[in-house]
C-alpha cells in the first residue's frame, strides 16, 4: 500500500512537472532589484516554449501636464522609433524576425511594453529592452510621422460618440487632478508638443528607478537574471520623478454637461468620484460594480434594460487607479428616449441599495464573478504577468494580488451599502448626454 | 482537495506526453443523439470551458439577416422551467459568462466557469438550449433592441465599415447574410420563424461540444447524461449545408457610404481568397503575415510608420469550409483617403510584380512559429481549437502539420500566393467616409455607387 502509494506520488510530481508551473503563489515568484533601482519580478512557468517579459513604467496621463497632455502615450510609440543602438523601426524588425510580437498600453497611471517570444529571441529582446530604457533618439523626421498616427489615433476617438462624451464629461467631473484629461491628451496638444520637451519627460520617467521588469514563462530564473544584470545594469539611476501633489478637492453638487452632434442615437454618461484602489472602500465599490451593472440580472441592467426598455445596454464600473478617480454608468439609450426619465430611473435603483441594501444572493453573485475574473487571465503567461504589473503599481505592491480575493470575500452587504450612500449620491454625480442634432432636447 | 485531483493529473500525463505538439489528442465519445463530445484535461486552474458549435444553424441557412444570431440570443431568454429574470440570475450567481451567438457556418454557445460550479453551468446550458420558451415579449423585446443597436453600429464607421462590406461583397449569397440583421429584415421577423429556425437547424446529430479544463471524465460523462445527452434527435432530415459557388468579383465594384460627420474615412478592399484548411494557405499566411498581418507588414510600415496615415492598416485571409477572402482594410483623414489608397495598390501591384525577399520569407515564418503556441494557451482556446478542427475535418494533428509547413514555406510558393490572391483589377472596395470630401479623391479607384449612412439596410 505504501509503495502503491509513493508510487503514485512519484507519477503526481511527474504530471506537475508535465504541466509545467509552480502554483502561481507569493512563494513562487521571485523578486530581485539591481543597485540601479531596477525591480525585477520572476514567475517560471514551462507550459508553452514562450516567454512573457513585460516592463512597466510608472508614468502615465496623471505625470502630464497642460501643454503636455498626451505625452506619455506619445513616448510609448516612439519606444519603436529608434534608441541608442537600434534604428527607426529595427525594435519590431528585429523582433518579429526572431519569432517575437508586442504591444504597448498606456493608461492613467502607468506605461507597459509588453513583449511575447519564444525562448531563442531571449538576449537580443533583452538587449533591446535595455537599449531603449537607456535612450531614444527622437529623429525629428520620425518624430513628425508618429504625431500623425497619433491625431489618427485621436480621430478615432473624435469619431467615436461614447468616447466624445467620457472626455467631456470626464473632464466636467475632475476639475483639478490631472486625471481631467484623457490618455490620449488634447488634439492642440498633440498638434505642438516640442522635441525637447518630449526628451526632458522621458529622462525624468524612463530611468531604471521608475520602472519594474515582470518576466513570466518558459525560462530558467538565475540565466534571467545574468541577462537582465548584463544589459541593464550600466543605465544609470535617475533623479526620481516629482510626486503629483495636487488633491481633486470635493465635489459639492451635481454637475451637467450636453454635447449636440449629429448621431443616430444618444449617449448617455454618469460618473461619481471615488477613492483609489488602494482605500478601504474598494472591495465594496467593485462588488457594488457588479451588482449594479455585471450581467443580466444586474439591477440596472434589469430596470434600464429589460423593464422599462430606456436603453439599449448598460456598463461601466469602478475606475482602478493610484489617486482617486470615478465610478461610471454609462447607458446606450434607445432612440427617442427621455434622458430626464433614464437618470430618473437610474437614481431610483441607486436609492434602492442606498436605503435597502443589497441581498445575500448578490454578494455571493458578485464575489463569484470577481473569482471567475480573477483566475480567467492566469490561464496564460501574459496574463499573469500583466496581473503582477498591475498589482506591483497600482495596488501598491505585487503581493496585494494574493490577498485581494480574501478582501473581496470580507466585504459585508453593509458596507457594500454604504459605499452607494458614500459615493453614489446626487451631490457627487456628474452627468453628461450627447443628443443627436436637431433632437428634441 | 489533493485526493481528487490525484486521478485528474495521472491522466493529463498519460494523454498528455504521446500527443501532438500543439493540441494534445483530446478524448472523444459520441453521445446517443448523435453529439461528438471532445475532452482534454487540464488542471492548473479550478476552471473549466466549454464550447458547442451546431452546425447548420449559422447565419448563411437563415432566411432572413440577423434570425440564427437573434434565435441563438433568445435562447438564453427564458425556457420551460425559468424565465428570462432566472436565467440571467442564474448565470451571474455562478459568476460565469455564457455567450451564444451565430457565426456564418454554426450556431455557438459557450462559456466557462470555476470548475465547482460548471455540472450547474451545463445544466442550465442544456435547459436553454433543448427548451427554450421563445416568449412573443422577449422575441419583441430583443428585436427591438437589436434594431436600436443598428443606430449604434452606423455610429461608428469603423464598425460600420465591416457590415457595409460584407454584404456588398456577398449580395445574396448566404454569407452575406448579416448577423446582426437590418432595420427592415428585423421589422418583418416573427416569433415563430425564430421557433420554426430553432426545430430545423438546432439539432444534436452534427454538433461538437468540447470541454477542456480542471473536470473528471467520470464526472462528465454523468453530467452529459442528465444534461445535454438528453436533448433528442429529430425526424426531419437534417438542414443543407452545401452553400452555393462563392461571388466571382470581376472589375471593379465600388461603393461610397456618405457619413457627413466623419473626419476620418475607412475602407475594406477585398478579393477571393482561401477555404479553410487548403492546401495553399501555410505560404498565404507566410504571404498575409509580410503584406499586411504585423506591425511591420508592408501596409502598416508604408502606411502607419513612413508616412504616419493612420493609427492601422491591416491585410486579412478569412476562411469558411468552400471558400474565402482576402482584404485590406485601414482609415485615414478625409483628405488623405486617395493617397492612401494608391500607396494600397501599389504595395499590391508590387507584391505580384517582384514580391518578397528571401530574408523577408525567413522573418514571417520565424514569426508564425513563434507566435502560434500563446494562440492556444487558454481554455477558452483550446475548446476552440478542437471543435474547430473537427467541424473542418482537418484532424487534431492539423496544426502541427500547418506548422510544419509554414516552416519550409520557400519564397516562390509564398510570391505565387501573392500573385494569386493580390487584387488589381478585379476587386470590391467600399469606402465609408465624407463623401463631400472624398468623392473626387476615390475616381481612380472605380466608379463608385452611393449611399447615405442614414438609409436603411447596410
Amino acid at each position: 500500500m505504501k509503495r502503491s502509494f509513493h508510487c503514485m506520488l512519484v507519477l503526481f510530481l511527474l504530471a506537475v512537472g508535465a504541466l509545467g508551473a509552480a502554483e502561481f503563489s507569493r512563494e513562487n515568484i521571485a523578486v530581485r532589484q539591481l543597485d540601479n533601482g531596477l525591480k525585477v519580478l520572476l514567475y517560471e512557468d514551462h507550459d508553452i516554449p514562450n516567454i512573457a517579459y513585460y516592463t512597466f513604467f510608472r508614468v502615465g496621463s496623471r505625470n502630464e501636464r497642460p501643454g503636455l497632455t498626451g505625452v506619455s502615450h506619445f513616448i510609448e510609440h516612439m519606444m519603436f522609433n529608434g534608441s541608442a543602438a537600434f534604428g527607426p523601426g529595427e525594435f519590431d524588425r528585429i523582433m518579429e524576425f526572431n519569432g517575437g510580437a508586442n504591444n504597448a498600453y498606456t493608461s492613467e497611471d502607468l506605461t507597459a511594453y509588453t513583449d511575447w517570444f519564444p525562448g531563442n529571441a531571449l538576449e537580443k529582446m533583452v538587449q533591446m529592452e535595455a537599449d531603449r530604457m537607456r535612450g531614444l533618439q527622437f529623429d525629428p523626421k520620425v518624430l513628425e510621422s508618429e504625431r500623425g498616427v497619433i491625431a489618427s489615433e485621436r480621430r478615432l476617438g473624435d469619431n467615436d460618440n461614447d468616447s466624445l462624451l467620457e472626455e467631456t464629461v470626464r473632464a466636467t467631473a475632475i476639475m483639478a487632478h490631472p486625471y481631467h484629461w484623457g490618455v490620449i491628451g488634447w488634439m492642440s496638444d498633440i498638434l505642438s508638443w516640442k522635441r525637447d520637451e518630449i526628451a526632458a519627460y522621458f529622462r525624468t520617467y524612463y530611468a531604471p528607478n521608475n520602472a519594474v521588469i515582470i518576466v513570466s514563462g518558459d525560462f530558467a530564473s538565475e540565466r534571467m537574471m545574468e541577462l537582465i544584470r548584463k544589459y541593464y545594469a550600466g543605465i544609470p539611476r535617475g533623479t526620481p520623478p516629482p510626486a503629483v501633489s495636487t488633491i481633486e478637492p470635493p465635489q459639492i453638487g451635481p454637475r451637467r454637461v450636453q454635447l449636440r452632434k449629429a448621431a443616430q442615437i444618444p449617449s448617455f454618461l454618469a460618473v461619481y468620484h471615488v477613492p483609489a484602489v488602494t482605500d478601504p472602500d474598494f472591495p465594496a465599490l467593485s462588488l457594488l460594480e457588479t451588482i449594479l451593472l455585471r450581467g443580466e440580472s444586474s439591477r440596472l441592467y434589469r430596470r434600464l434594460v429589460s423593464e422599462a426598455q430606456l436603453a439599449i445596454n448598460v456598463s461601466g464600473g469602478v475606475g482602478q487607479t493610484i489617486d482617486p478617480f470615478l465610478f461610471y454608468i454609462q447607458a446606450k439609450p434607445r432612440p427617442g428616449t427621455d434622458l430626464d426619465l433614464l437618470e430618473k430611473t437610474m437614481e431610483e435603483e441607486l436609492n434602492k441599495v442606498i436605503t435597502g441594501g443589497v441581498t445575500p444572493l448578490e454578494m455571493e453573485k458578485a464575489i463569484n464573478a470577481a473569482r471567475t475574473h480573477f483566475y480567467s487571465p492566469l490561464q496564460t503567461i501574459a496574463g499573469k504577468a500583466d496581473m503582477l504589473g498591475e498589482a506591483e503599481l497600482v495596488y501598491g505592491g505585487f503581493e496585494n494580488l494574493f490577498t485581494l480575493m480574501d478582501r473581496f470575500a470580507a466585504v459585508t452587504p453593509a458596507q457594500v451599502q454604504e459605499a452607494c450612500r458614500r459615493y453614489l449620491n446626487p451631490d457627487n454625480k456628474t452627468v453628461g448626454t450627447l443628443v443627436p442634432d436637431g433632437g428634441a432636447r | 482537495m489533493k485526493r481528487c485531483l490525484l486521478p485528474f493529473l495521472l491522466l493529463v500525463l498519460f494523454t498528455g506526453l504521446g500527443a501532438s505538439g500543439y493540441l494534445p489528442e483530446p478524448q472523444r465519445f459520441v453521445l446517443d443523439n448523435g453529439m461528438t463530445v471532445l475532452l482534454h484535461l487540464d488542471s492548473e486552474l479550478p476552471l473549466v470551458s466549454f464550447r458547442l458549435l451546431i452546425p447548420g444553424a449559422g447565419s448563411a441557412y437563415e432566411k432572413a439577416d440577423g434570425l440564427a444570431d437573434l434565435t441563438a440570443q433568445l435562447l438564453l431568454k427564458g425556457t420551460r422551467t425559468r424565465s428570462a429574470n432566472q436565467v440571467a440570475e442564474e448565470l451571474d450567481r455562478l459568476g460565469v459568462t455564457m455567450r451564444c451567438g451565430s457565426q456564418e457556418e454554426f450556431l455557438e454557445m459557450s462559456g466557462s466557469s470555476l470548475s465547482e460550479n460548471f455540472s450547474r453551468l451545463l445544466a442550465l446550458a442544456a435547459d436553454c438550449l433543448i427548451g427554450p420558451a421563445f416568449t412573443p415579449e422577449e422575441f419583441a423585446k430583443e428585436r427591438q433592441r437589436r434594431i436600436d443597436a443598428i443606430g449604434e453600429i452606423k455610429d461608428e464607421p469603423s464598425q460600420a465599415v465591416r457590415q457595409y462590406f460584407r454584404k456588398f461583397y456577398f449580395g445574396s449569397h448566404p454569407l452575406g447574410s448579416l448577423k446582426s440583421g437590418t432595420e427592415t429584415s428585423l421589422q418583418r421577423m416573427t416569433v415563430d420563424e425564430v421557433r420554426d429556425f430553432h426545430r430545423r437547424n438546432l439539432r444534436p446529430e452534427r454538433a461538437i461540444l468540447a470541454v477542456c479544463g480542471r473536470i473528471a471524465p467520470k464526472e462528465l460523462e454523468k453530467l452529459l447524461s442528465t444534461t445535454i445527452g438528453r436533448w433528442p434527435r429529430s425526424e426531419k432530415p437534417l438542414p443543407e449545408t452545401t452553400l452555393p459557388p462563392f461571388p466571382v468579383v470581376a472589375g471593379r465594384t465600388c461603393l461610397l457610404i456618405d457619413k457627413p460627420d466623419a473626419s476620418q474615412a475607412y475602407f475594406i478592399l477585398g478579393a477571393p481568397g482561401l477555404p479553410y484548411g487548403s492546401a495553399s494557405s501555410p505560404q498565404a499566411e507566410v504571404m498575409n503575415t509580410l503584406f499586411g498581418g504585423r506591425f511591420t507588414s508592408w501596409l502598416n510600415s508604408e502606411l502607419r510608420i513612413k508616412r504616419g496615415l493612420t493609427y492601422g492598416a491591416r491585410s486579412s485571409l478569412q476562411s469558411w469550409r468552400q471558400g474565402g477572402i482576402f482584404t485590406v482594410s485601414s482609415y485615414t483623414k478625409n483628405d488623405k483617403i486617395g493617397e492612401m489608397l494608391a500607396i494600397t495598390f501599389e504595395l499590391l501591384a508590387k507584391g505580384r510584380k517582384q514580391g518578397f525577399s528571401v530574408l523577408e520569407v525567413e522573418s514571417a515564418r520565424n514569426y508564425i512559429l513563434g507566435q502560434f503556441p500563446p494562440s492556444l494557451e487558454s481554455l477558452g482556446s483550446k475548446t476552440r481549437a478542437y471543435s474547430d478542427l473537427l467541424f473542418y475535418g482537418l484532424g487534431f494533428r492539423y496544426y502541427d502539420d500547418l506548422m510544419a509547413k509554414v516552416a519550409q514555406a520557400q519564397l516562390p510558393a509564398v510570391n505565387a500566393s501573392a500573385s494569386a490572391l493580390f487584387p488589381l483589377e478585379n476587386y470590391v472596395l467600399v469606402v465609408v467616409g465624407k463623401a463631400d470630401d472624398i468623392r473626387k479623391q476615390l475616381e481612380p479607384f472605380g466608379r463608385f455607387a452611393e449611399k447615405k449612412i442614414g438609409a436603411a439596410g447596410f
